[in-house]
């Protein structure tokens, strides 16, 4: 019954999530045809500098399907709107105000462990469907444009997006063992994305160890080879960061 | 005859930031006792109890229930398995019906009784597919009382039970309590500021303030020891005469001296009479004033 | 039949019980071989504890009044020892009226009259004879 409690929780965020993500790949779908009948207004080599730079690879990526949905969508949109609903799929829990029935639960004869385990089982796992329903779209709506998405390119980025936004998630649910309201988990956690997208952009050196680079699994798409180190680093940051609440949870006092 | 205690403290010590809730806390429950937890607020009754439970770490000291230790993560364990707990708050999960969280619970207790579970969900009146959010106060009460008396559990811990409820739906709690109580030969350890019902169901009681046990007891015996004494004297009372163990409080009113003796009226008779009062008058103390005077004393 | 006690009497509850038992065998309303109530019904129903009950019923079986008959429950004493109690508590009674109705003569209030028999007793108590 745990499960059920934990699902009966996370429920509404897992579905708003679930209907951001789904729109979102579906609109990107969807602009396509309109994308493809501005390109020829993008003026040639014009601008200079990293803004032109820019605009050119744009325009050269999405002359063709496949390349227009990594950089508009796995590259530009898709990142921040899954990082949001990683951050709130991984926030509430027992510590969090609004939670009822928190003295009742710990008075279960379950150990504190059992309990997040089980919590964070399940958002994981409605993670883990949120991306896999999103991305499947792409493949499922690509021909109502006339165009052709392969479902392994959506599967395999789908798994970058999930282990990458697994971090986040561990973070936000780490946070909210700490504070026993609602925000300031999710402002931390949005806080440090912010950063960490800041840092990417500011220090170009740092761009092929950031999450975000694994997020929109661009190693797969420009060379084909899942980013393996990517995934396994993730996994490893977000294993860390669910220790760290087992032991945070343990300790607190209610 | 050796008595098996269910909970024990010893010397039990909490420190919330600056603030000292529990300083050195002894209580010890006999099993089979409905054992009273009497105290102002924020004496230290919830802290306490969030610590036999697991849901607080001591900061010193000793807890122990069944003989296991409270702020070790398995024995916690095991200890809320043979444990009912209800919170002052009643806080249940408001999303789920009375049904579903009848279902919650019993799936973490083997040796849930249906029995008992059919049994209150009659007697209690509650309907199995009401959310728990539109239940009233006494309702959510009255539930919380069935998920924990049909757990088969050898111990009830109950934060302020009856607390916000009108005297009707007291009366049914305590009568639940104590018909449970007789049936299944349970230890009930019940926190109240209600002292009448305490008075009426407890077999033992301690009385603690300030994060300490002031006094602590089986209640007839309490009720036997505790005495007012009131002594005149001709001239003005004398100062100083009483103070010796066995008296809580001594009171000089011009040549009145009221005596609250802890220990039975006799040895105060004896002083009484060598110091030449004119007249003494002994009489019974009741539960409420013994709190009274036992928590005033420590101011 | 039997009455909720009164727990903030200062009266110990099962003292109180006794009381109203061996009240009941006076009055005639429980008679001799009569069961009373068990335990367990008899504190749910005035919502005292049940080793409270316990005790009262121990303290009559032993003074006599009642019978403890394992299984079966308790019944009032088929010999005539209560009745000995009855009379001699009919006695006491006629004494106490009359010392009563002389402090009354002399203008002691009931309160008065009240805590002097409670400091007889609490000095009866202790050496076992009457003082003065």
């Amino acid at each position: 019954m745990l499960w059920y409690k934990a699902w009966l929780d996370t429920r509404w965020r897992f579905l708003i999530g679930l209907g951001l993500l789904a729109i979102s790949a579906a609109g990107i779908v969807f602009a396509y045809p309109r994308v493809v009948a501005l390109l020829p207004l993008v003026p040639a080599s014009d601008t200079g500098g990293e803004l032109g730079r820019r605009i050119r690879e744009a325009a050269l990526l999405s002359r063709e399907f496949r390349g227009y949905i990594w950089w508009q969508w796995f590259h530009q949109t898709a990142p921040q709107e899954w990082t949001i609903a990683s951050v709130l799929l991984g926030t509430g829990g027992l510590v969090a105000q609004g939670s009822s029935g928190a003295l009742f639960t710990l008075s279960m004869p379950v150990s504190r462990t059992r309990l997040l385990a089980v919590r964070a089982a399940t958002g994981l796992a409605e993670l883990f469907l949120v991306a896999l329903a999103a991305v499947v779209l792409l493949p499922l709506l690509a021909p109502a444009v006339g165009e052709r998405y392969a479902f392994a390119d959506a599967i395999v980025h789908g798994l970058c997006m999930f282990a990458a936004g697994a971090v986040f998630f561990n973070l936000a649910f780490l946070l909210s063992t700490s504070f026993d309201d609602g925000w300031r988990p999710l402002l931390i956690t949005l806080a440090a994305a912010v950063v960490l997208a800041t840092c990417e952009q500011v220090f170009r050196g740092l761009e092929p160890y950031s999450v975000f680079t694994v997020m929109s699994g661009d190693l797969y798409f420009r060379t084909g080879h899942l980013p393996w180190l990517g995934i396994a680093a993730s996994a490893g940051v977000s294993a860390a960061l669910f220790s760290i609440s087992t032991v945070n949870l343990a300790r607190r006092d209610f | 005859m050796a008595e098996s205690i269910v909970v024990e403290t010893v010397e039990l010590h909490k420190r919330y930031g600056a603030v000292d809730a529990l300083c050195g806390l002894s209580l010890r429950v006999p099993a089979g006792s409905i054992f009273g937890f009497l105290g102002r607020n924020g004496a230290g009754k919830t802290t306490t109890i969030k610590i036999l439970l697991g849901m607080a770490h001591p900061g010193g000291g000793r807890a122990t229930v069944f003989g296991l230790a409270a702020d070790d993560r398995a024995a916690s364990v095991e200890i809320r398995r043979r444990t009912a707990f209800v919170s002052d708050e009643k806080d249940l999960y408001d999303g789920m019906t009375v049904a579903e969280m009848i279902r919650f619970t019993a799936g973490f207790f083997p040796r849930w009784r249906g029995d008992l579970e059919q049994r209150y969900l009659r007697s209690f009146e509650l309907p199995p597919d009401r959310k728990v959010k539109a239940l009233s106060r006494g309702m959510r009460t009255k539930l919380a009382l069935l998920l924990s008396l049909s757990r088969g559990a050898e111990l009830l811990v109950l934060d302020e039970p009856t607390a916000g409820l009108d005297p009707a739906m007291t009366e049914e709690v305590l009568q639940a309590l104590v018909g449970h109580a007789a049936r299944e030969g349970m230890t009930i350890f019940f926190s109240s500021h209600q002292i009448a019902e305490v008075e009426q169901i407890a077999d033992a009681v301690a009385i603690i303030d300030r994060g300490r046990t002031i006094v602590a007891g089986a209640l007839d015996e309490l009720r036997e020891k505790f005495r007012r004494v009131q002594l005149v004297f001709a001239g003005d009372a004398p100062e100083g005469a009483f103070d010796s163990p066995g008296v809580a409080r001594v009171r000089r009113n011009g040549r009145v001296l009221t005596v609250l003796a802890t220990a039975g009226a006799e040895s105060i008779l004896d002083r009484g009479r060598a110091l030449q009062a004119v007249s003494m008058d002994v009489v019974p103390v009741t539960l409420k004033e013994i709190f009274l005077e036992s928590v005033a004393a420590e101011d | 039949m039997l009455l909720r006690p009164n727990p903030a009497s200062g009266v110990p509850i099962y003292l109180q019980l006794m009381e109203q038992v061996k009240h009941a065998i006076e009055t005639g309303a429980l008679r001799a071989g009569e069961q009373l109530p068990g335990i367990r019904p008899l504190a749910e129903e005035l919502v005292i504890n049940a080793n409270t009950v316990a005790k009262a019923y121990r303290e009559l079986e032993h003074e006599g009044v009642i019978e403890l008959r394992h299984g079966a429950g308790a019944f009032v004493s088929a010999n005539s020892r209560p009745k000995k109690a009855t009379e001699t508590l009919r006695a006491g009674q006629a004494v106490v009226a009359d010392a009563v109705r002389k402090l009354r003569d002399r203008g002691v209030t009931n309160e008065e009259i009240r805590r002097l028999f409670e400091a007889e007793l609490a000095g009866v108590a202790k050496t076992g004879e009457p003082r003065g």
